[in-house]
């Protein structure tokens, strides 16, 4: 730090950049590292495979990138994603997909909307309202099932899904353009809309933000709305993959998503991240999972990885952050005079001794 | 808010002081005492029979006891400002299925060595949140997929049972039989240990320099460390206690459940969590009490047992539990915002 020279500068800066954009990096090593040695990786079947898997869990990071960046937490995405998938096919007997889909996907904007109100107006934690409508949810869907996972098996039930399957072009169905569209919207609104930018305001520093005559409660609310929204849309892509809603369809989905979320440069303090860096460590993780399996391992190396991967990433987050946090305003000159001072006491206690 | 601060200060809003403080004090065991009388009054009109029994408490205490084992440990990580731990669930999982895998060397060798691991997992977690300041929901989630990771890899998705690892039939008997003993044929083990563990970590919270000091690292993280106090060293003392009790709840869950098997311990993060934010620990830190916690616990009991009682199914309990949860934390909230003692 004590010489700023312009090499020292230039490469501070190229540093500062790999570390912004180490997501796209990543997601390069692995994607090449596949590529090279996983047998069958490069077929348009599993690629295909891996776009399908990753454009549900995409549409919950969505929400959820927006959530940390207000600096607040939602639980509750893996449970209205398989509320949403249960509502989107249960109800599909009475009033078709044409009803029940736009109810599933409402249910999840509700549910959202519920979230906010209690975190902006009853000022409750959002850790804790979240947590308890992860349980009321569950009870809910159990409830409303009787126990028991939908499937349909009438010969209109897996129209939807045969549309969203189609193949437009090799790799890109319907499923897929739907998330691309979704993401593509978010990062425009959240990089250059002026409400987008607020967001990160309000994650940053939400008394600055609210003083800077933002309406925090109001963002509070809509960004909860729109995780529920997303997830929702998340849940229904899942369940019409196979014309059936298992309950624990989105179990999974809450580790995957936050952990995804994280490991894209998504902070859990707020105000930093971004919707785009979210999908390509969704995509990642799906790459590495997808040649993970394609090597013959099994599931529980997955798990395993996982939680290297996310326990790197954090530790790695925050001994930046404590080695920021321990040289930051140090004054490298005073330091060294500091250190003369210390020497000259040595010595001055070494003759005193002598 | 920020608009919360001038209310605080208005004198109109003192008059519901009483009320706040009967809230913030007594706080969970009035719930207690409301779903008591609420037991009581169902019993009199006859919806439901053998409430009040004492058979019916004993059963009651009996089936919290683990979770109030894992809770009073994760009150700890709570009351330090850090939220929760949740690599809980697979900490007892993995001390569990460690334990009976260890039983071939016997029975103490099994005990130790679970709480060795025990406490390797505790010491993890307080190095990368105490020392480096991780931030401990994520931390521990990740902790929580590499220890499931490891409970896959190592014992690859198999289940372990006590007789079969043990070498001897007396170890594999003692392990069984340990957490099954009863005391004048009705107070079980687990049950006695989570009162002496709320009597002790009640002293070790209120009574001693550690638990002091922790209060102050908790409410107010950055003068505690001006103030000389190694925040560091707190911390990391909560997480270890945290992953400790939850060594004991895993024994206790795997000894039960006679087999050491991944999915032990599933739920049981949220569940502690759950009794201890009713029961008065904030999640902003340094405030509530292991005593509040015990409440919390119960009352989750008496709620359940009154539930299954009127004949409601598991499913619809969660839906009135998740409810009262949010509810018990907003009026808690609130109080203390009235009270001008919060100002978030």
């Amino acid at each position: 730090m004590s010489s700023k020279t312009s090499k020292g500068i230039r490469r501070e800066k190229t540093l500062v950049f790999i570390d912004k954009n180490r997501i796209f990096i990543l997601f390069g090593v692995v994607f090449l590292f596949m590529a090279i040695f996983a047998p069958r990786f490069m077929t348009t079947f599993n690629l295909t495979t891996i776009m399908r898997t990753t454009a549900m869990n995409a549409t919950a990071a969505i929400g959820f990138t927006m959530i940390l960046i207000i600096a607040q937490l939602d639980l509750s995405i893996g449970t209205i994603i398989t509320f949403a998938g249960v509502v989107g096919l249960g109800l599909k007997q009475y009033i078709g997909y044409g009803g029940s889909i736009p109810i599933a996907i409402l249910a999840g904007c509700l549910i959202g909307l519920i979230n906010g109100l209690l975190v902006a107006k009853a000022k409750i934690s959002s850790f804790i309202v979240t947590l308890g409508m992860l349980t009321i949810l569950q009870g809910a869907i159990y409830t409303i099932t009787r126990g028991n996972s939908i499937s349909l098996s009438s010969p209109d039930a897996f129209a939807v899904s045969d549309w969203l399957s189609k193949m437009l072009i090799p790799l890109i169905t319907p499923r897929v353009v739907i998330t691309l569209i979704l993401v593509a919207a978010f990062t425009v609104f959240l990089r250059f809309t002026r409400v987008g930018r607020n967001l990160y305001m309000v994650g940053g520093n939400r008394q600055t933000a609210w003083l800077a005559g933002i309406n925090t409660d109001l963002y509070t609310i809509v960004t909860f709305v729109i995780s529920g929204f997303t997830a929702a849309v998340g849940g229904v892509l899942f369940a019409m993959e196979g014309a059936a809603a298992t309950l624990n369809l989105g179990d999974t989905s809450l580790m995957y998503v936050i952990s995804a979320v994280i490991i894209g440069g998504t902070a859990m303090s707020g105000g930093k991240g971004g919707v785009l860096k979210s999908f390509f460590a969704i995509l990642s993780l799906d790459v590495l999972y997808n040649g993970i399996i394609l090597f013959g391992l099994g599931n529980e190396v997955k798990i395993f990885i996982a939680g290297v991967i996310l326990a790197t990433v954090v530790l790695y987050e925050a001994y930046t952050q404590y080695k920021h946090d321990k040289t930051v305003g140090q004054r490298s000159e005073l330091l060294k005079e500091v250190d003369q001072l210390k020497e000259k006491l040595r010595a001055s206690k070494q003759k005193i001794a002598g | 808010m920020e608009q919360a601060k001038y209310e605080a200060i208005k004198p109109g809003v003192l008059r519901h002081s009483v009320v706040n403080w009967v809230f913030v004090t007594i706080g969970v065991y009035l719930i207690a005492i409301v779903l008591l009388v609420l037991g009581i009054v169902l019993q009199l009109t006859g919806t439901i029979n053998n409430f009040l029994t004492a058979q019916n408490m004993l059963n009651i205490i009996d089936a919290v006891s683990m979770l109030g084992i894992v809770a009073v440990g994760m009150a700890f990580v709570t009351y330090s400002g850090h939220y929760a731990d949740l690599s809980v669930p697979t900490t007892m999982a993995l001390t569990g299925i460690v334990a009976v895998e260890m039983l071939k060397f016997g029975f103490v060798a099994a005990m130790l060595s679970a709480i060795v691991v025990g406490f390797v997992v505790g010491l993890i977690n307080a190095v990368a949140i105490g020392k480096f300041r991780a931030n401990p929901i994520i931390w521990t989630l990740a902790v929580n997929y590499m220890s499931m990771g490891v409970i896959r890899l190592v014992w690859v998705n198999k289940q372990i049972y006590p007789d079969m690892t043990a070498s001897t039939v007396r170890a594999s008997e003692m392990f069984d039989a340990i957490f099954r003993l009863r005391f004048f044929d009705k107070i079980a083990l687990p049950m006695v240990m989570m009162i002496i563990l709320v009597i002790v970590l009640q002293f070790v919270m209120r009574r001693t320099k550690f638990g002091v000091q922790l209060k102050m690292t908790g409410a107010a993280r950055t003068p505690a460390r001006f103030s000389g106090i190694n925040v560091e060293r707190m911390i990391a003392i909560a997480f270890i206690i945290c992953a400790l009790t939850a060594t004991i709840g895993g024994l206790a869950v795997t000894s039960l459940n006679r087999v050491g098997a991944w999915y032990n311990g599933k739920g049981y993060e949220f569940k502690a969590v759950t009794a201890v934010v009713i029961g008065g620990v904030t999640l902003a830190g340094g405030r509530g009490s292991i005593i509040g916690v015990l409440g919390g616990v119960l009352v989750i009991g008496i709620l359940n047992n009154i539930l299954t009682l009127l004949g409601v199914g598991t499913f619809s309990q969660d839906m009135i539990r998740g409810a009262i949860f949010i509810i018990v934390v907003f009026v808690n909230a609130r109080s203390l915002r009235k009270m001008g003692r919060d100002y978030e």
